[in-house]
């Protein structure tokens, strides 16, 4: 796979979607490119997250800790970014990232990503857009777990 | 030391002057002849008449009299020439001689300061004084006598002539010395002060020039660059002001000269011209006398720019050596004696008091006693005086009143051989010389040179001529080639055993697992040690089987075959499938090597990594347009950095307007190719690589290892069986490279890696091959902390009475206190003292002495 394959990866991830190419491009060519065979660790709950992922192919795990051992909560599939938070806000691994089958996969380390972000504010409107989104998903559905729970 | 240039000639090559005037005075009748010969062929041979003459009892006629004098003719020129130049050489040798006489003594006294003195002194201000300052000296030296013997006699001569023609002419030539002799010495005084006040001043520019180099990180970081530019430009103004007062000063004296000189003949022909007229004096005579006179302003004038530069030298000389003559200077003795005595015995202070020449660097009426084979605790602050009292226990610097023993020695009547083998000392400022880690932990055991190499041929001619040239010269005649290492010192029998103890001592302080990764990252060379090289060989097999029968870490490597592309390694690796020779070749320089061009070229692939180099740079050019160049990704990502982007720029316009003129040259291309050669196909995934271009490659590195790899040494192979001295011991033992698409992989092998290299006991050898890791200038290649621990172990390696450490390991972690217990573990036979600030370290120890302001305030 070269640069551009890549480029047209990035554009299916819903952060990136209002991108231009040229700096998907960049966005590509300093992100690292690794493989991982299935039932590889990406990433382990607790850790300091230095990195974030962006799935090309194949699909990954979620697990989280319990004390019952590991336990899978969710699954996150292509064109989705993974581990940003980590990257974003300084805070341990808040879950472990599993192979669940052979994975491609494009790494932003933090740095690069935070420089990425610096350079280019509209990539960072974007993330902001997308993270605003998603904090109205969770308080949406904490709101309806509380209905839940209080009704139940 | 000699005050005065003359005297310091004099002293030490007189006889060499002597000979010098004796052998110019031997030229005197050999020129008078040479002078005379033409006249005698001209007036006797070719116009005389009634031969044949008499010479020598032979009888010559007219033409075998012309070839015999002009025959002598010839002789006279050969050995007058032939007296010049050897008087010359004699002469210029003389001058080096002394030269390095003078530098080695002043070098030896900047040894023999105490150490209170450097405070005074700077390295910037000395390095020049020994260096460029005495320079002159050399060249003056050969000519301190013969000059003025000859010249003055030249002039003698030619003024006792013209007195003989007529003495009120004399009188005349003569009547501008006395003003001369007046008002030239007087300008010329305050040329002198003028001169030595730009030396000062240059030293203060060389002084403040090294500091702005040492404390460049603090110019930076304060942004101060603007006041230390100030300071120097004022100073470089200063200068000039200085040397445009020499040079008036200079032209005018010369100016003088050459007014007076020529106003003298004003008086020849007013006063020669008025005797002739009276008749008492032949026209013939004055006109012999003007000619005379000619002949006397060319030695006049050469004695008076001797006068200036004796001047000038001698007031060199006397402001360099003032600064090497404190009066407190030790004697050479203690600097050079071989006297060893052995320190056994308590060391003890008796009242002693010392000062620093500031606050907080003084001791007062201290008397304290520690045991032989004890160990003590010296506690105190930064200048409560325990640095001090470390330092007069270790005899490094004397005290004021008092005494300090070890037994019954007093230590300030001991010399360096004793002091720098019986005592350990290792201060809290280490320093570590630039050279390899072995050079610095061996360093305590270089004393004295101990078995000199054996030598034959021409070896031993220019060793005996070396000897004798520093004999010559009072410069030691210690041999640098010896074995220098004292291993009966070090309690070992031979050189593995010292380097199995040094592995001991670095494991005690817990540097061994430093020097295994220098050792992992440095090459060695493999004819030095043949088993070595096969061990290495040996972990690369068993590496590559645990690699082949593991899967899991076979992802994680791809290992060097000929016959498949490595897209973890750059296309020059591929294509090559060998690396330079020479580790010092950068990839940028690789296109431009004469074999790589030939190949390149015959291949066809010049083209096409022009072609690749250029596509690159498109990318490049287009990814980082609109970066701005402080972000930093440029410099990290890029295979451009962000200077030489305007160049690929320019490169890249004038490869896509197809233009023939101005077209690529050479060096352009060579920059495209090595923009190409950088390619590392599995992390820049610019789309470049195609399979048909990697099978392409596969087959040219065939090509190449046949032509080029076999025909020359330039390049050497990757080969499963070879040990390849490019590379580092890290490389050698992988034999390919990490996958760069894979997540953590070269942790991960390198992980494997020290397994096996534990499995097969080759840790070991690698540190020793991580000995040979050069510590770059002052150890700047090695952390503070590693530096420290070096100088540590290089006290310890020393195997001394008495050891002493001021501020070592006095952390309050886990690791400083296992270090200190082994230290005292492996002290335990010796005197040991150690100084902390901290009271609960200083607990762990038998005894403490607690400092306060200069006192002792508690005795534990």
């Amino acid at each position: 796979m070269t640069l551009e394959t890549e480029v047209e990866a990035l554009r299916k991830v819903p952060l990136f979607r209002g991108i231009d190419e040229t700096k998907l491009r960049l966005l590509a060519f300093i992100s690292e490119r690794t493989e991982y065979p299935s039932g590889e660790r990406l990433c382990s709950q607790g850790e300091d997250g230095d990195c974030a992922f962006i799935i090309l192919s194949g699909a990954a795990d979620v697990l989280v800790n319990t004390p019952e051992g590991e336990k899978k909560v969710a699954q996150v599939a292509e064109n989705s970014i993974v581990g940003e938070i980590a990257i974003l806000c300084d805070v341990p691994r808040t879950a472990t990232l599993v192979a669940a089958n052979d994975m491609d996969v494009l790494t932003v380390s933090k740095d690069d990503f935070l420089k990425l972000l610096k350079e280019f504010p509209d990539i960072s409107l974007e993330v902001m857009r997308t993270l605003a989104l998603r904090l109205e998903r969770t308080t949406r559905d904490l709101a309806d777990a509380r209905r839940g729970a209080s009704g139940g | 030391m000699e005050k005065s240039l003359f005297r310091f000639i004099w002293k030490y090559s007189s006889r060499q002057q002597i000979f010098i005037i004796l052998v110019t005075v031997l030229t005197y009748p050999v020129v008078y002849f040479l002078l005379e010969l033409p006249k005698l062929i001209v007036n006797d041979a070719v116009q005389g008449d009634n031969f044949p003459r008499d010479v020598f009892g032979f009888d010559f006629d007219q033409i075998p009299y012309l070839v015999l004098l002009c025959l002598t003719f010839l002789g006279l020129v050969v050995v007058s020439n032939g007296l010049k130049f050897y008087l010359n050489v004699y002469k210029g040798r003389l001058g080096e001689r002394m030269l390095r006489r003078l530098r080695f003594e002043l070098f030896q006294r900047v040894l023999r300061f105490r150490l209170p003195h450097f405070r005074k002194v700077s390295s910037g201000e000395i390095i020049p004084m020994i260096t460029s300052e005495v320079e002159d000296v050399g060249g003056y030296i050969g000519e301190a006598f013969a000059l003025p013997a000859y010249q003055g006699g030249m002039l003698v001569v030619q003024i006792g002539f013209i007195f003989m023609q007529d003495p009120l002419l004399g009188l005349a030539a003569i009547s501008s010395y006395p003003i001369q002799g007046y008002v030239i010495p007087l300008l010329q005084r305050k040329v002198i002060l003028l001169s030595r006040k730009r030396v000062k001043n240059v030293r203060v520019i060389a002084d403040k020039v090294g500091e702005s180099i040492t404390g460049v990180a603090e110019i930076h970081a304060n942004d101060a660059a603007a006041w230390h530019s100030a300071d120097i430009s004022d100073r470089l103004y200063e200068n000039f002001k200085i040397r445009y007062e020499i040079f008036n000063r200079k032209f005018l004296i010369k100016f003088l000269n050459n007014f007076m000189n020529q106003l003298t003949p004003f008086f020849f022909y007013l006063i020669g011209g008025y005797l002739v007229i009276q008749g008492n004096l032949s026209i013939g005579a004055l006109l012999a006398v003007i000619a005379a006179y000619k002949d006397l302003a060319g030695p006049w004038k050469l004695l008076l720019s001797f006068y200036q530069m004796t001047a000038d030298v001698s007031v060199k000389y006397q402001t360099v050596v003032e600064n090497f003559d404190p009066s407190d200077i030790y004697d050479t003795d203690r600097l050079t004696s071989d006297d060893t005595v052995t320190l056994d015995g308590d060391v003890k202070f008796d009242r002693v008091s010392f000062s620093g020449g500031a606050a907080g660097q003084e001791v007062m009426d201290i008397s304290l006693t520690v045991p032989a084979g004890g160990d003590c605790a010296i506690v105190g602050p930064d200048g409560s005086g325990r640095s001090e009292v470390l330092q007069l226990a270790a005899g490094l610097v004397s005290a004021s009143s008092g005494k300090v023993f070890i037994g019954d020695h007093d230590l300030d009547k001991l010399t360096d051989a004793t002091l720098g083998r019986e005592i350990a000392y290792v201060g809290g400022a280490v320093h570590v010389w630039t050279g390899t880690i072995r050079d610095n932990l061996y360093y305590g055991l270089r004393h004295r040179p101990l078995a000199p190499p054996e030598r034959v041929g021409d070896d031993l001619k220019n060793y005996k001529r070396r000897v004798n040239e520093a004999k010559q010269t009072k410069n030691p005649i210690y041999d640098l080639a010896a074995d220098w290492s004292d291993l009966k010192a070090a309690g070992v029998g031979s050189d593995e055993e010292l380097d199995q103890k040094a592995l001991e001592l670095l494991e005690t302080v817990s540097l061994d697992n430093d020097i295994y990764r220098l050792g992992l990252q440095s090459r060695f060379d493999p004819s030095m040690n043949d088993t070595f090289a096969e061990k290495i060989l040996e972990v690369r097999k068993s590496l590559a089987g645990r690699i082949a029968s593991d899967a899991k870490l076979g992802g994680l490597v791809e290992l060097w075959d000929r016959d498949s592309f490595n897209a973890s390694a750059s296309l020059a690796e591929n294509l090559f499938f060998a690396v330079p020779s020479d580790p010092e070749i950068s990839m940028d320089e690789v296109p431009d090597l004469e074999e790589v061009k030939k190949f390149l070229a015959e291949t066809g692939f010049d083209e096409k990594l022009q072609q690749i180099g250029l596509k690159i740079a498109e990318t490049m050019l287009e990814l980082f347009a609109n970066v701005s160049g402080d972000s930093g990704l440029l410099g990290s990502y890029s295979f451009i950095n962000q200077d030489d982007l305007p160049e690929f720029e320019r490169i890249v316009r004038i490869a896509k307007s197809g233009q023939q003129r101005p077209g690529l040259t050479d060096a352009d291309r060579s920059k495209l190719t090595g923009l190409a050669f950088k390619l590392v196909p599995a992390r820049h995934r610019l789309g470049v690589m195609t399979d048909d271009l990697r099978d392409e490659i596969i087959v040219a590195r065939k090509r190449f290892l046949e032509s080029v790899v076999k025909n020359g040494d330039s390049f050497v192979a990757f080969d499963p069986d070879v040990y390849l001295p490019p590379l580092t011991i890290e490389d050698n033992l992988l034999f390919g490279r990490a996958r760069v698409d894979r997540r953590d992989a070269r942790r991960r092998i390198d992980e494997v890696i020290r397994t096996i290299v534990e499995e097969t006991g080759l840790r070991r050898a690698i540190i020793f091959a991580g000995f040979s890791y050069h510590v770059g200038v002052s150890g700047s290649r090695l952390s503070a902390g590693q530096r420290r621990k070096i100088a540590l172990v290089r006290g310890l390696l020393k195997n001394a009475k008495i050891t002493i450490l001021d501020d070592i390991a006095t952390g309050l972690t886990e690791d400083d206190k296992i270090l200190r217990d082994g230290l005292r573990q492996f002290l335990s036979e010796k005197t040991f003292l150690y100084g902390t600030s901290n009271a609960e370290i200083a607990a762990e120890f038998s005894q403490s002495i607690v400092l306060d302001q200069g006192r002792i305030s508690d005795k534990g």
